[in-house]
């Protein structure tokens, strides 16, 4: 099983003989053929259950907590707490135990995982459609708009991202935040420096998807029948990405969590008193030694998703790409 | 052993006979509870280090448990468990007063020598003149100078730079100083403003020259009073200090234990910094030799296990200061007196403290001034003036909900803009802030709810009304002595209140209650002193400027062989001249 996205040095023109393949020999759709492929991996599918499940259990976290008969995620109860502020263990009333505050351990991590998933879905989506279209343009052009892009995406990459946060955090904590109050500390934040961040590891593989694929004979074709610019971009060239861009996507939804969570983790990302998985890691580590259920239950729920993303990620790169794999 | 109380007789015949107050025995070296000279201890602290080495800036409890106490003499001090009166040092009796009040002589011993290279040199009054006059100097950067000895006569003069010298502080010989002041002034009749540092003895002929520029150098300079000295040179050079790191106190050669009522058992006391607090608190409990260092609590994971298994190492002390919730009143709706009253019965006592490590860490509030200090047992003491949003040591919502109506919202819950509300990041402030804030919903307060690190908090937001911080639920406040000038003064005194490093963060300023203060500091007569403060006391809690909810204790630890004594005048923490080992 590979551990990274793609293989830099894999030739273009797998992609196109996915789509060749189906067609020519058994007239299944693409989508067909994958899903005959993923359907097989045991591994995979089991990650993706786990993902929906865990989508659910966030819509519906609410109801859970009324169902299981848990206080909410920011209810404070003093007399789950001994004379001295301790938190008290999992017990029939509270089943992971609570914190320093007394609210309900399990309830928080229900809501962090709404948060981790909301990071996940929008940050990823922002920084891979940043990063398709820079890529796109990048490849296709080339000449001075590629030297351009290129060297922004070296700029970018050179960022140290967590002091970034740490920074645009305290500039952005006064008054209604930056940008007239569209980024301040918490969800808005994070998801910006994710974005702003993460975009340029996508934009390097497209681009280079685009400079071979873009020679290829129906793109040659498609110009000589003088199609415009746009339409050879989205209606050939784009379609031949797809793949790389579901598993890329899939792959860089673990890496956002997580980075997420060392955000909160640091005091810059979801703001008290929301729950978050880092946060709650982070306000563990004091009373760790005593309060042993603090850090394990938002660790193991932080463990298990980005666990199952990125298996589920190796499961759709073999899947897409039967080559390389098993 | 047969021989001790034989032994204990002796040494209490010895000490009545040479009019030592303290009995202190020799060379006993069991552990009877009898305290014994030597020893040298160690102390964990975990920032390490004092604010400054000079004696005119020192003002915090590191500097007074560090510096002050060990090493230097002042007119007057605070014996560890007086509270009522301070003990003269330097001085020989209590300060006669004359003049209706507004002249204070004070004389002083002539036998107390300086460390080398002054050691030859006996302590003059001039000498403590110079140390008032320096404490207006700009390059020295005192911060309580112009609260207590601002009426003197010709500072204004001094500060202005008309005048070389303080016209009213007068040296008629050696051993009298005799202090002049515009309007009675109650902390320099009673002396407890002659306890501060800006009486430790300062010559000014050595010294003037390093207090010149910018600012001054006298701290790595200075020459000692006390039993113990910063390790120095013998030239006038300190090498025994490094910030953050390490500080080394040794017997002042200079010192006669015959001059002193102090009893300086420790040969020697290093302070070592940099330390975890909880590997801190664990090894002070472990290891023999040590003592506890610049915390005010122990992590609540050691206080709880100590509070069971090492009770004895424990000094559990009133730490004469109060943690209060501040209410910023020029920002709406916080003008409003029933919404500030409204806020103090919402809030759970209980609850908050919890968040700090329970009832060891202090007493819950009743009203604002702290235990020990004048003017507590006139408002009502323990049980306190009993207010009804003061009185519930948990949540009464019904009550908050009656004085919301009574401030104008029908349903008794809160409609409008949200209140910028700035806490402390760090535990267990933080807890403390987050358990606040929750508690405030139930009268439907909104807040614009931040966390910053502890400076932040206060030097960009909660001490700049300009920020226009709404609530500051992080603030406290510690006594200077036990005079509640020291905390009506900088807090509720409007004519106070600076542009920036304003601990009148409620911004009070009536003009009644200014006139009030005034009044009450100009009382020379203790007992009418504690009224007029007690009433003081009880109208600031009436207006729910500052929410006050506990009165703080100081939590010490030490070593299996340490007997400890904490010192009341300074925030409970341990006094080094008077502990000892067992």
């Amino acid at each position: 099983m590979t551990t990274s996205a793609f293989d830099p040095t894999r030739s273009p023109h797998e992609e196109v003989e996915i789509s060749g393949l189906g067609t020519e020999i058994a007239a299944r759709s693409p989508f067909e053929l994958f899903w005959r492929r993923f359907r097989q991996d045991r591994v995979a599918l089991g990650a993706l259950g786990f993902i929906v499940f865990l989508i659910i259990v966030a819509i519906l976290a609410p109801v859970i907590i009324d169902v299981v008969g848990v206080t909410g995620p920011n209810v404070q109860n003093p007399k789950a707490l001994d004379q001295f502020g301790t938190p008290t263990g999992p017990s029939s009333d509270h089943p992971m135990g609570v914190d320093q505050l007394g609210r309900d351990v399990f309830a928080r991590v229900l809501y962090g995982a709404r948060v981790s998933l909301t990071v996940a879905i929008i940050a990823t989506a922002l920084a891979v459609t940043v990063g398709v279209v820079i890529g796109l343009l990048a490849g296709f052009y080339r000449g001075w708009v590629d030297t351009g892009l290129s060297r922004l995406i070296d700029v970018v990459l050179a960022f140290p991202i967590l002091l970034f946060g740490i920074g645009l955090a305290s500039a952005c904590s006064l008054g209604n935040g930056c940008l007239g109050g569209a980024i301040k500390p918490g969800l808005s934040l994070v998801i910006f420096v994710i974005a702003v961040v993460n975009w340029t590891y996508i934009a390097r593989i497209i681009r280079g998807q685009v400079l071979s694929v873009r020679e290829k004979e129906f793109v040659l074709a498609s110009e000589s029948l003088g199609a415009p610019n746009r339409r050879i971009i989205f209606r050939e060239i784009l379609p031949n990405l797809v793949a790389p861009i579901i598993v890329y996507s899939t792959l860089v939804i673990p890496l956002n969590i997580l980075f997420e969570a060392a955000l909160s983790f640091l005091g810059v990302g979801i703001q008290p008193p929301n729950a978050s998985w880092g946060q709650m890691i982070s306000d563990a580590t004091a009373i760790f030694d005593t309060a042993w259920w603090y850090m394990l239950f938002p660790g193991i729920a932080l463990l298990l998703t980005v666990l199952a993303f990125n298996l589920l990620g190796d499961g759709l790169h073999d899947a897409l790409n039967p080559r390389t794999g098993k | 052993m047969p021989l001790q109380p034989l032994k204990i007789l002796i040494a209490v015949i010895v000490s009545v006979a040479l009019g030592i107050t303290v009995a202190a025995c020799g060379s006993s070296d069991n552990g009877g509870g009898g305290a014994s000279s030597g020893g040298n201890v160690k102390t964990l602290e975990t920032a390490g280090g004092v604010d400054s080495l000079d004696p005119g800036y020192w003002y915090y409890q590191t500097d007074y448990s560090n510096l002050l106490q060990p090493t230097q003499r002042t007119l007057y001090y605070w014996k560890p468990d007086q509270t009522s009166n301070p003990t003269p040092d330097l001085a020989t009796a209590k300060p006669q007063v004359s003049n209706g009040g507004k002249t204070v002589t004070v004389k002083i011993r002539d036998d107390v020598k300086y460390s080398a290279p002054l050691q030859n040199q006996a302590v003059k009054t001039a000498d403590i003149k110079y140390a008032l006059e320096r404490c207006f100097l700009p390059q020295v950067g005192n911060g309580y100078a112009n609260s207590y000895y601002n009426n003197i006569e010709g500072v204004k003069d001094f500060t202005d730079g008309k005048a070389k010298d303080i016209s009213g502080i007068t040296t008629p010989d050696d051993t009298t100083l005799v202090i002049k002041t515009t309007v009675p002034v109650g902390v320099l009749a009673d002396a407890g403003a002659l306890t501060m540092p800006c009486t430790v003895p300062v010559p000014k002929s050595y010294a003037q020259k390093y207090d010149q520029g910018k600012q001054s150098t006298y701290g790595d300079h200075q020459v000692f009073t006390g039993p113990y000295m910063v390790t120095n040179n013998g030239k006038g050079n300190i090498v025994g200090y490094k910030p953050g790191q390490s500080l080394h106190l040794v017997r002042n050669p200079s010192w006669d234990k015959s001059t002193d009522s102090r009893p300086a058992y420790f040969d020697r006391i290093d302070f070592q910094g940099g330390f975890d607090a909880t590997v801190a608190a664990r090894r002070t409990l472990k290891e023999n030799n040590l003592l506890g260092g610049d915390y005010a609590a122990p992590p609540t994971p050691v206080l709880k296990s100590a509070l069971s298994q090492d009770r004895d190492q424990m000094s559990i002390t009133s730490s004469g200061g109060n943690r209060y919730i501040s209410l910023n009143t020029t920002v709406k709706p916080l003008d409003n007196v029933n919404v500030r009253r409204a806020i103090s019965a919402v809030i759970d006592r209980t609850a908050l403290r919890q968040t700090r490590g329970g009832p060891t860490l202090g007493t819950l509030a009743t009203h604002f001034l702290p235990p020990g200090v004048n003017g507590f047992d006139d408002a009502g003491g323990d049980k306190g003036p009993g207010f009804d949003f003061m009185s519930s040591p948990t949540s009464n919502v019904e009550l908050a909900k009656s004085y919301m109506k009574k401030a104008g919202y029908a349903n008794g819950m809160y409609s409008g803009s949200p209140l910028l509300t700035i806490a402390d990041n760090e535990s267990p402030a933080k807890e403390t802030a987050e358990a606040f804030a929750e508690q405030v919903k139930k009268i439907g307060l909104k807040l614009q709810y931040r966390e910053v690190p502890h400076a932040t908090m206060l030097t960009k937001f909660c001490q700049v009304p300009k920020s226009k911080t709404a609530i500051c639920p992080n603030l406290g406040w510690g006594a200077d002595f036990f005079a509640p000038v020291s905390f009506f003064s900088p807090l509720f005194y409007g004519p106070n209140i600076v542009q920036s490093g304003n601990v009148n963060t409620a911004q009070v300023n009536d003009p009644k209650l200014n006139k009030q203060i005034e009044q009450a500091q100009q009382i020379t007569d203790s007992t009418e002193a504690g009224k007029a403060w007690g009433d003081l006391d009880k109208e600031v809690t009436n207006q729910a400027y500052f929410i006050p909810w506990l009165w703080d204790n100081n939590v010490s630890l030490m070593g299996p062989n340490i007997k400890g004594v904490p010192s009341k005048f300074n925030s409970g923490a341990l006094d080094y001249v008077f502990s000892s080992v067992k």
